[in-house]
C-alpha cells in the first residue's frame, strides 16, 4: 500500500491547530461569491415549468403566447431534449419531460428570457392540457401485480439492481440463536436544507465549447455529464468547463447533476447567450433531491452471551420517479448491516421502487442512517431480552483491529472501544434512572478511507511554489463548505514548514485542476489530503537537495520550519525558504520547483456478492444521549449529547468539531422534527416555517471527543469524519426514549404525536391486563 | 415580485387620506414581517404599502398609575413588550406569547398591530389581549369606535375593520386584585415557530384566594380565528380551584375546541394538548397568585 506517513510521533506546528476557516471572515461579511452574485455579460434568465399532476399525459402543449412575450429568447419543451440526453446512472430522466408527467416535480417546459420576472410572466402563459393518470405513492403498494406502472416501458415498478448478499447462514444462525428480535422501521423524507440554493449558469463560446458555473460536488464527473449532453446535443469533440463558485452546502445534494443544470446548456445553446437558472427555496425544497425513504424489515439475533449470531434485513426504498444516486445507497447500508459490530451471519436484500414522488439523491451518510437506525434499536432490544447491559452487549460485539469482516472489509485502526468508553464517561447508560429521563447510545462504523465505488476513487494534485515561497495547490477536491482548502493548506505547510497563509488552494476550475471522483464518502481528508501531501513530499525532496547543496549538508539533516530551511543541531546553518526558491529559479539552468500526485486508495471495487475492501480504513464512532420525555405531551427534550469519534488523527480539531457538530444537528433533525411531507406526491411543507429544521435556538451543547488512533493509511494518520456525525443520532434518541419512557417508536422522525399515541397505548395495555 | 410605492405618513389623518386615495391597491404596513413575506411570494400585490412608522403616538406603551389602565400602540413591537419589566411583572401572559414570537430579528421589527390584524388563527399575540379583556381602538375615515379585541376576528386573514380603518391601540383594563396569568405556545421547534397549538389562561381569584372570580381560556389554532373556551370558563367560576378542578375545565376546553388535523398536527393531539395546558397553565397562574400575595 502507498502509505506515506510512517512517523507517527511528529511534533507539528501546522497540522492539529484549531486554525479557523479560511475563508470565514470573506463569508460572515457577505463578500463571498455565490452562484447568485454572478453575473455575466449579455446574461439571460432561465425558469423551469413543473408538472401540476403527480402522473399525467401531456395531451397539448401550446408555447405560442410565451414565445410571443416581448423578452423571451426561448422556450423549451420535451419536444426539444434530444432523445439521448437523459440523466442519472440508470438513463431514466430526461432534463425535460415529454408526453408523460410521472411526479410533481417533472420539468414539463424551461423559458430564457431577459428578466427573470419576464420568464416568470412567460411560463404563466404557457399552456399544457393533461389528462390525469392513477398515481401511486405507496413503494410496497407499487410492487404489487396490479399496480399503475410509473413507466410502461420499464414493465415493472421495480428497478433491476443487483441489492442482495447472504454470508454465512443466517437460518441455520436463527435456529441455534438464544434470542431473536424481529421488527420493522420506516424513515422518512428529509432534505439537505443547503442554505445556498442551487443555480447554473450555462455558457457557449463561438466554437462551441461549454463553460458552466454550477455547485457541484463532483466536476469531474459532472463534466463527463455534460459532455454526454453536448454529444447528445451533436456537439462532438467539444470542451467542457466546470467552474465552481463558493458552495453555500452541499451534504450528497451535489452528487449527481440535475434537470437545471442541462436545461440551462439547451437554453444558452438555443440563444447563444450565457443563460443563468437559480432556484428559489420553494424550488429547492420541491425539485432537488431527497435522502432516500425506507422500510426496513430486520432480525438480529444473539446467544445466550449476548455474542451476535445473525443479522436479516429486507429494505423496500421509495425510488420516486427517476433514479439518482438514492437508488444506489443499499450499497452504503451494507456496511453497517455487514460489519457495524461482529456479526458472522448476514443477509440482505433491497428493493428500489418506483413511485409518483419526488426521487432520492444522495445525503450525508448515503444509506447509513436508515440502516443504522433499524440496527442500533433492536440491538438495544436484544439487549433486554438476553437481560444483558446495553453498554455489555455493544462492547462484547465490537469490531477490532485486524478484523476482517464478512464483506471483506479490513478494519486497521478501530476505536470503537474507546468511543464507547467516552460515552460511559457521561453518562450512566446502564445506572439508576430518574423518572422521564433516559439515556441512549448507538455506534457507527464508516467508510474513512476512500470508498470505491467508482473505477477510480482518485484525486490529483499539482503544486507550484513561487519566488516568494507561496504556493499555489490545485486540486480536484472540492469545498462546499466543510473546509477542504484548510484540510489541503495545512497539510501542504506541515510538510514544507511554511504557514497556512502561504498557501492558495485552487478548487473551482476543471481547466486547471486534475480529476476527482467527487467530495463525497467522506473521503476529502483522507484522498485529497493525500494527493497534496504527495505534491508536496516531491517538491520537499527537492527543496532538500537544493538545502543540501546551498547549505552544504546532509539531506538527511535538513528540517523545514517557520518558511526556513535548518541544519538539526547547527542553528548557524539556515536559510528562509523565499531565498533558496530564488537561488534555485535565477541560477543557471535554473528550476522552478513544481510537482504533481494523483493519490488512488489501495481500496477495492465490491465484486462478487459484494465482497471487498471498499475503503482502506473505516471511522468509528459511538454517541451517547440523555433525554427528557414529557409524558402528558410526547414532546422530547433533548438535554445532554456526546459524540465520540475515531478520527485516526484531527488536522484540525476546530473544523472537525464542527463537522460532528452539524452532523449531529442533522441527525438530531432526522429524528424528532425533519420530514417532506406529501400528500399524493405532492410536497405540502416547501418551506422553512413547516419543514422543521432544527434552529440554532434548538441546537444543543454536543461534547465532541476525539478518538485518535492514528491511521497508518491516514494522510497524518487522519480518517474521515464528514458524515459519521449524523448517522447514529435517532437510534441513540430512540433508545433514549425507551430507556425514559418504555416505548419505542419505530417510525422516523420521532414527533410529540408518536410518542403520545405510544405512551397511550402502552397504558392501555397495562390496564387491561 | 411586483413592485410597489413606498408611502411614509406622519398622521393618522394623512394615512387615512393616503388609503382614501389608492383604496384597493392600498396596504397598511406596520413591521412588514406579514405584508412584506406575501408580497414577496405573490399573495399580495399592492401598489402602495402605507407604513405607519413614522406616526407619533402609535408606539406608546403606556400604563395610567391613576386608572390601571395599559394602553399598547398598535406599532409597539413585540421586542418592546417582551423587554419591559412592566409587562414582564404584571402581565406576563403577553411576555409569554411575544417572547417567544419568530426569532429576535422578527420581535425587533413585528408589531402587536400587525400580529392582530393579521389575522391568523395562530397569532400569538392575539390570545394574550383577549384572556386580558383587551379592547381595540380603531381609527377610521369615520372617526374612532372600539371593539374588543375577542370580536375583531371574522375569519382567516379577515377581521372587522371597514376600508381605510386602522388599528390605533390596544387598552387593558386595570387587572382585579388576585389575577395570575400565563400562555404556552406548544410547537416543535424553540424558535421560528407557529404554534401547533396555542393556550392562554387568566385566573382572578376571590379575597379567600381559593374561589375562581373570573376565568379566562383563550386558544389559538382551535378554531378558524382566536377563541375563548366560554364554557371551560362559565364551569370554573365560582369554583374553588384545585388541580381536579382544572383537569376537568381543560377537557371541556378541548371539547369545545374545533381543532383540525393539518399537515403540521393532527387533531387529535392538539385537543390533548389542550387538556394538559389548560391545567398547567391554570396551576401557573395560581401560582402567580400566590408569589404576588
Ligand atoms: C420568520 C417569521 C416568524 C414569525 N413567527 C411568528 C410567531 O411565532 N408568532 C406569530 O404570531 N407571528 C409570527 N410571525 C408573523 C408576524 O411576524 C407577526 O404577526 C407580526 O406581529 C406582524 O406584525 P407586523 O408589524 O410585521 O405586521 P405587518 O406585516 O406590517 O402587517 C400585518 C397585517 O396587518 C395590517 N396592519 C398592520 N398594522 C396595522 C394597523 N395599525 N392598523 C391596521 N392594519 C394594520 C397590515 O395591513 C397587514 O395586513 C412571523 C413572521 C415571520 C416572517
Amino acid at each position: 500500500m502507498n502509505n506515506l506517513n510512517p512517523d507517527t510521533n511528529r511534533e507539528f506546528s501546522v497540522v492539529g491547530k484549531r486554525i479557523p476557516k479560511l475563508d470565514a471572515a470573506q463569508k460572515a461579511m457577505g463578500r463571498a461569491e455565490y452562484i447568485q452574485d454572478i453575473k455575466l455579460p449579455g446574461m439571460l434568465f432561465g425558469k423551469i415549468l413543473y408538472s401540476k399532476h403527480a402522473h399525467a399525459d401531456i395531451v397539448k402543449i401550446d408555447t405560442s403566447k410565451a414565445r410571443a412575450l416581448a423578452g423571451v429568447h426561448a422556450v423549451l419543451t420535451g419536444e426539444d431534449v434530444p432523445k439521448k440526453m437523459k440523466m442519472g446512472f440508470y438513463k431514466d430522466n430526461p432534463p425535460i419531460k415529454k408526453g408523460k408527467v410521472c411526479s410533481f416535480r417533472d420539468e414539463v417546459a424551461a423559458v430564457a428570457a431577459i428578466s427573470p420576472e419576464i420568464a416568470k410572466k412567460a411560463l404563466d402563459l404557457i399552456e399544457i392540457e393533461y389528462e390525469e393518470l392513477p398515481g401511486i405513492f405507496d413503494p410496497e403498494k407499487a410492487m404489487e401485480k396490479d399496480s399503475p406502472l410509473v413507466h410502461e416501458y420499464h414493465k415493472s415498478n421495480v428497478l433491476n439492481l443487483p441489492w442482495k448478499l447472504h454470508y454465512g447462514d443466517v437460518e441455520k444462525a436463527e435456529k441455534e440463536s438464544d434470542f431473536v428480535v424481529e421488527e420493522k422501521f420506516t424513515t422518512q423524507w428529509v432534505t439537505h436544507c443547503c442554505l445556498g440554493t442551487s443555480g447554473a449558469i450555462a455558457l457557449f463560446d463561438s466554437n462551441d465549447n461549454l463553460t458552466i458555473h454550477t455547485n457541484t460536488q463532483i466536476p469531474s464527473l459532472a463534466q463527463k455529464d455534460f459532455l454526454e449532453s453536448l454529444k447528445a446535443m451533436g456537439l462532438v469533440n467539444k470542451r467542457v468547463r466546470v467552474i465552481k463558485p463558493i458552495i453555500g452546502g452541499g451534504f450528497g445534494s451535489k452528487l449527481d447533476t440535475y434537470a437545471y443544470e442541462h436545461i440551462s446548456i439547451l437554453l444558452a445553446y438555443a440563444c447563444r447567450k450565457p443563460v443563468k437558472i437559480m432556484f428559489d427555496r420553494v424550488e429547492e425544497f420541491k425539485a432537488t433531491s431527497t435522502r432516500q425513504p425506507t422500510v426496513i424489515y430486520i432480525k438480529q439475533g444473539c446467544d445466550k452471551n449476548g455474542k451476535l449470531t445473525f443479522r436479516d434485513m429486507r429494505m423496500v426504498l421509495d425510488n420516486g420517479a427517476y433514479t439518482s444516486w438514492g437508488a444506489t445507497t443499499p450499497s452504503v447500508m451494507m456496511m453497517p448491516i455487514t460489519s457495524l459490530y461482529r456479526v458472522d451471519n448476514v443477509r440482505f436484500n433491497a428493493k428500489c421502487v418506483y413511485t409518483n414522488n419526488t426521487y432520492s439523491q444522495a445525503m450525508r451518510g448515503y444509506g447509513n442512517p436508515q440502516a443504522t437506525f433499524a440496527i442500533e434499536s433492536t440491538l438495544d432490544m436484544l439487549a433486554e431480552k438476553a437481560g444483558i447491559g446495553r453498554v455489555d452487549i455493544r462492547r462484547i460485539n465490537r469490531n477490532q483491529p485486524g478484523d476482517i469482516t464478512p464483506q471483506g472489509f479490513k478494519i486497521t485502526s478501530c476505536g470503537i472501544s474507546e468511543c464507547i468508553d467516552e460515552v460511559e464517561k457521561e453518562f450512566a447508560i446502564d445506572g439508576p434512572k430518574e423518572k422521564g429521563i433516559g439515556t441512549g447510545i448507538a455506534s457507527l462504523i464508516h467508510v474513512g478511507g476512500g470508498a470505491r465505488i467508482y473505477k477510480s476513487d482518485g484525486c490529483g494534485a499539482i503544486l507550484k511554489m513561487d519566488d516568494y515561497g507561496k504556493v499555489d495547490i490545485f486540486t480536484g477536491g472540492t469545498d462546499m463548505g466543510q473546509g477542504l482548502d484548510n484540510i489541503t493548506a495545512q497539510i501542504v505547510a506541515e510538510e514544507l514548514g511554511l504557514y497556512v497563509e502561504d498557501i492558495n488552494v485552487v478548487h473551482t476550475d476543471t481547466d486547471v485542476c486534475p480529476w476527482d471522483v467527487g467530495a463525497h464518502a467522506s473521503r476529502s481528508t483522507f484522498v485529497a489530503g493525500n494527493a497534496a501531501l504527495g505534491a508536496a513530499k516531491k517538491v520537499k525532496e527537492t527543496i532538500l537537495e537544493y538545502g543540501s547543496k546551498f547549505l552544504d549538508a546532509d539531506p538527511e539533516d535538513l528540517v523545514l520550519r517557520d518558511r526556513a530551511i535548518f541544519v538539526s543541531g547547527d542553528p548557524e546553518k539556515s536559510m528562509p525558504i523565499d531565498k533558496l526558491l530564488r537561488k534555485a529559479h535565477f541560477s543557471p539552468q535554473g528550476k522552478m520547483l513544481m510537482a504533481d500526485f494523483f493519490y488512488d486508495p489501495d481500496n477495492e471495487n465490491m465484486g462478487k456478492e459484494f465482497k471487498g475492501n471498499m475503503s482502506v480504513t473505516y471511522a468509528f464512532g459511538a454517541h451517547g444521549v440523555k433525554v427528557k420525555v414529557d409524558e402528558e405531551t410526547g414532546k422530547v427534550q433533548v438535554l445532554d449529547y456526546v459524540a465520540a469519534h475515531d478520527v485516526g488523527r484531527a488536522i484540525n480539531p476546530l473544523l472537525l468539531e464542527g463537522q460532528v457538530y452539524g452532523g449531529v444537528v442533522m441527525g438530531l433533525g432526522y429524528a424528532l422534527t425533519e420530514e417532506v411531507v406529501t400528500r399524493n406526491g405532492q410536497n405540502m411543507n416547501a418551506n422553512f416555517r413547516d419543514y422543521k429544521l432544527f434552529t440554532a435556538k434548538d441546537a444543543i451543547k454536543i461534547k465532541a471527543p476525539v478518538v485518535e488512533t492514528y491511521d497508518e493509511y491516514g494522510p497524518f494518520g487522519a480518517k474521515g469524519i464528514g458524515e459519521p456525525g449524523c448517522v447514529p443520532t435517532a437510534p441513540a434518541i430512540a433508545n433514549a426514549i425507551y430507556d425514559a419512557v418504555g416505548v419505542r417508536i419505530f417510525d422516523l422522525p420521532i414527533t410529540p404525536e408518536k410518542v403520545l399515541a405510544a405512551l397511550k397505548e402502552k397504558k392501555s395495555a397495562t390496564t387491561e391486563i | 415580485m411586483k413592485a410597489f410605492k413606498y408611502l411614509s405618513p406622519k398622521t393618522i389623518e394623512e394615512a387615512i387620506a393616503f388609503h382614501g386615495q389608492h383604496s384597493e391597491t392600498a396596504k397598511y404596513m406596520g413591521g412588514g414581517t406579514d405584508v412584506i413575506v406575501k408580497v414577496k411570494e405573490g399573495w399580495m400585490e399592492p401598489d402602495f404599502l402605507i407604513s405607519l412608522k413614522k406616526i407619533k403616538g402609535l408606539c406608546e406603551l403606556h400604563k395610567n398609575d391613576a386608572t390601571g389602565e395599559l394602553s399598547i400602540g398598535a406599532m409597539v413591537t413585540h421586542a418592546t413588550l417582551e423587554k419591559s419589566l412592566m409587562i414582564q411583572n404584571e402581565y406576563p401572559i403577553i411576555y409569554d406569547a411575544v417572547s417567544n414570537i419568530g426569532s429576535l430579528q422578527v420581535r425587533n421589527v413585528g408589531t402587536i398591530g400587525g400580529n392582530l390584524i393579521n389575522a391568523v388563527p395562530s397569532a400569538d399575540g392575539a390570545i394574550p389581549l383577549i384572556a386580558l379583556d383587551g379592547v381595540a381602538l380603531l381609527h377610521g375615515p369615520d372617526g374612532e369606535r372600539s371593539v374588543e379585541v375577542k370580536d375583531l376576528f371574522i375569519e382567516p386573514y379577515k377581521t372587522i375593520l371597514k376600508p381605510g380603518e386602522l388599528l390605533k391601540k390596544i387598552t387593558i383594563p386595570p387587572p382585579a386584585p388576585h389575577t395570575g396569568s400565563a400562555y404556552i405556545k406548544f410547537g416543535r421547534r424553540a424558535a421560528m415557530e407557529l404554534p401547533l397549538i396555542g393556550i392562554g389562561v387568566l385566573l382572578t381569584l376571590e379575597d379567600d384566594l381559593k374561589t375562581c372570580a373570573k376565568a379566562r381560556i383563550c386558544l389559538g389554532v382551535a378554531a378558524p380565528t382566536p377563541m375563548r373556551a366560554f364554557d371551560a370558563e362559565k364551569f370554573l367560576a365560582g369554583k374553588e380551584i384545585n388541580e381536579e378542578i382544572l383537569i376537568e375545565a381543560g377537557k371541556i376546553a378541548a371539547d369545545e375546541s374545533k381543532v383540525r388535523d393539518s399537515v403540521r398536527g393532527k387533531a387529535w393531539h392538539r385537543k390533548e394538548m389542550i387538556r394538559v395546558h389548560v391545567r398547567r397553565m391554570g396551576l401557573k397562574c395560581i401560582e402567580i397568585i400566590k408569589n404576588n400575595r
